[in-house]
């Protein structure tokens, strides 16, 4: 196996191009779906700055074409924004975040990235206050719709991610895009998905099944290992889920991406069908 | 004794290894393994084709395995071979001979050629430094080069086998120790 194939395979769609980067277990919530059981006082088990820019560029020369940060909460760190922007000079990258710890100073770190191919995608699940901070924590709305306006005032490239527990509301939906909108996020920048069964939700009953065949593979990579998909790397009851495990190996990162790339070839025909999970 | 590591079940199965839980259970040395993926994928094989069929006669091997499994004292592999070695029709008292003879000494009851092979496998599973010349002359005279290289790789890697499962105290099953009883040895 050559790094040729990984390339091939995101070329040719078999592979998702981003990579993605679990740069922290812990958080500063403790949000009722949370798929790594993340909460304060959780271990940061962090790769760590340095790593994370090795690996991009790793990513880079094998053919991936995009990098996303997620965790727990990745601006735990307060060196994150200048993290972001190391990889967003390798890469365009996403990073995902609660958005709760958006001072003034931490905002003011953030203006070089919108410069860069650096896009922030910030978490709100209700248009309701109550009903956002039932799964996210006490406060969480108010502070996500502070922050978001001053991150698009500075130029930097916002999306929303709305995480639907249970049924479908369509009249929240609405006026939960009437209020991204307003805040500065367009339609095309707003994404929608469905609670998964794996960690603190798996826990309580909660969320749909999400393995291989469900969800597209997208190589992540932590700590712990490497995994099939960023909805992989799960705790439940203090134990990490192995079932997405790909590899234990994430350095040199050739050897993660072709093992998945060997499991993806390995499918039977068909089997690549996706439910939309991301 | 519980296992010192997680011993990955049906449900946390790492998709490298689908495979090998798809005969059912593939016991506690797969499921240890299968907390690194990447790692077990070569080594299962590997370790099936070692201990799978060869150009070495099938007695000399699972001699081999049983008699390192007890000069390097692994209750799981001195156990789980005791019942594969009985089940494959291996004489009962050379079975018993290998799991009570020290180290180094002749087992009771072996023709000059079994003897000089049993030599071999205990200088390469307990011995440190070079080999005797005399003892490989020995078992030169009874197997080709080719057989001696299989044996030697077959001692080695019950070492390994052995002492991974010791010290990660791996279990025996309660299907082998059922066996054990039936055949009339203790765990």
């Amino acid at each position: 196996m050559t790094t040729v194939s990984v390339a091939a395979a995101i070329r040719e769609g078999r592979l998702e191009g981003r990579l993605w980067l679990y740069s922290t277990y812990a958080c500063n919530l403790a949000c009722t779906y949370c798929l790594t059981e993340s909460a304060p006082g959780v271990p940061r088990r962090a790769l760590g700055a340095d790593r994370m820019v090795d690996l991009a560029h790793q990513a880079a020369g094998l053919g991936f074409t995009e990098l996303g940060v997620t965790g727990g909460e990745p601006f735990l760190d307060p060196s994150l924004p200048q993290v972001l922007a190391r990889l967003g000079e390798v890469l365009p990258t996403l990073v995902l975040t609660n958005a709760t710890l958006f001072t003034p100073g931490r905002v003011a770190a953030l203006r070089p990235l919108a410069d860069l191919p650096v896009k922030v995608q910030v978490s709100l699940d209700s248009s309701f206050p109550d009903r956002n901070d039932h799964a996210r924590g006490p406060g969480n709305f108010r502070k996500v719709v502070d922050a978001i306006p001053r991150l698009v005032a500075l130029g930097i490239g916002v999306r929303v991610a709305t995480t639907l527990d249970g049924e479908d509301d369509p009249d929240d939906q609405a006026r939960l895009c009437e209020l991204h909108r307003s805040l500065g996020v367009g339609d095309e920048d707003h994404v929608v998905r469905p609670v998964v069964a794996r960690g603190r939700a798996g826990a309580r009953g909660r969320g749909i099944r999400a393995g291989t065949s469900e969800l597209p593979p997208e190589l992540t990579v932590t700590i712990d290992g490497a995994f099939w998909s960023p909805f992989g790397p799960t705790v439940t009851d203090g134990v990490l889920a192995t079932d997405l495990l790909v590899t234990r190996t994430i350095d040199p990162l050739c050897i993660p991406a072709e093992a998945l790339v060997r499991l993806i070839e390995a499918r039977p025909a068909g089997s690549d069908a996706r439910t939309g999970i991301r | 004794m519980e296992a010192r590591v997680p011993l990955i079940d049906d449900g946390q199965v790492p998709p490298l290894l689908a495979r090998h839980f798809e005969g059912g259970d593939p016991g506690v040395i797969v499921r240890a393994l299968a907390s690194v993926p990447e790692l077990a994928e070569v080594a299962i094989p590997f370790i099936g084709t070692v201990l799978g069929p060869g150009s070495l006669p099938a007695v000399p091997k699972e001699v081999a395995v049983l008699r390192t499994s007890a000069l390097l004292d692994c209750r799981y592999c001195i156990d789980s071979r005791t019942v594969a070695a009985t089940e494959m029709g291996l004489d009962r008292a050379l079975v018993q001979a290998a799991l009570a003879t020290p180290a180094g000494e002749r087992l009771p009851g072996l023709d000059d050629a079994m003897a000089a092979v049993v030599a071999w496998i205990d200088a390469v599973a307990v011995g440190t430094g070079p080999v005797p010349d005399r003892t490989f002359a020995a078992v030169a005279a009874v197997l080709a080069a080719h057989q001696i290289v299989e044996l030697t790789v077959v001692v080695g890697t019950t070492v390994l086998l052995n002492r991974f499962c010791t010290s990660l105290a791996l279990p025996t099953s309660a299907e082998t120790r059922a066996a054990l009883a039936q055949q009339g040895f203790s765990s």
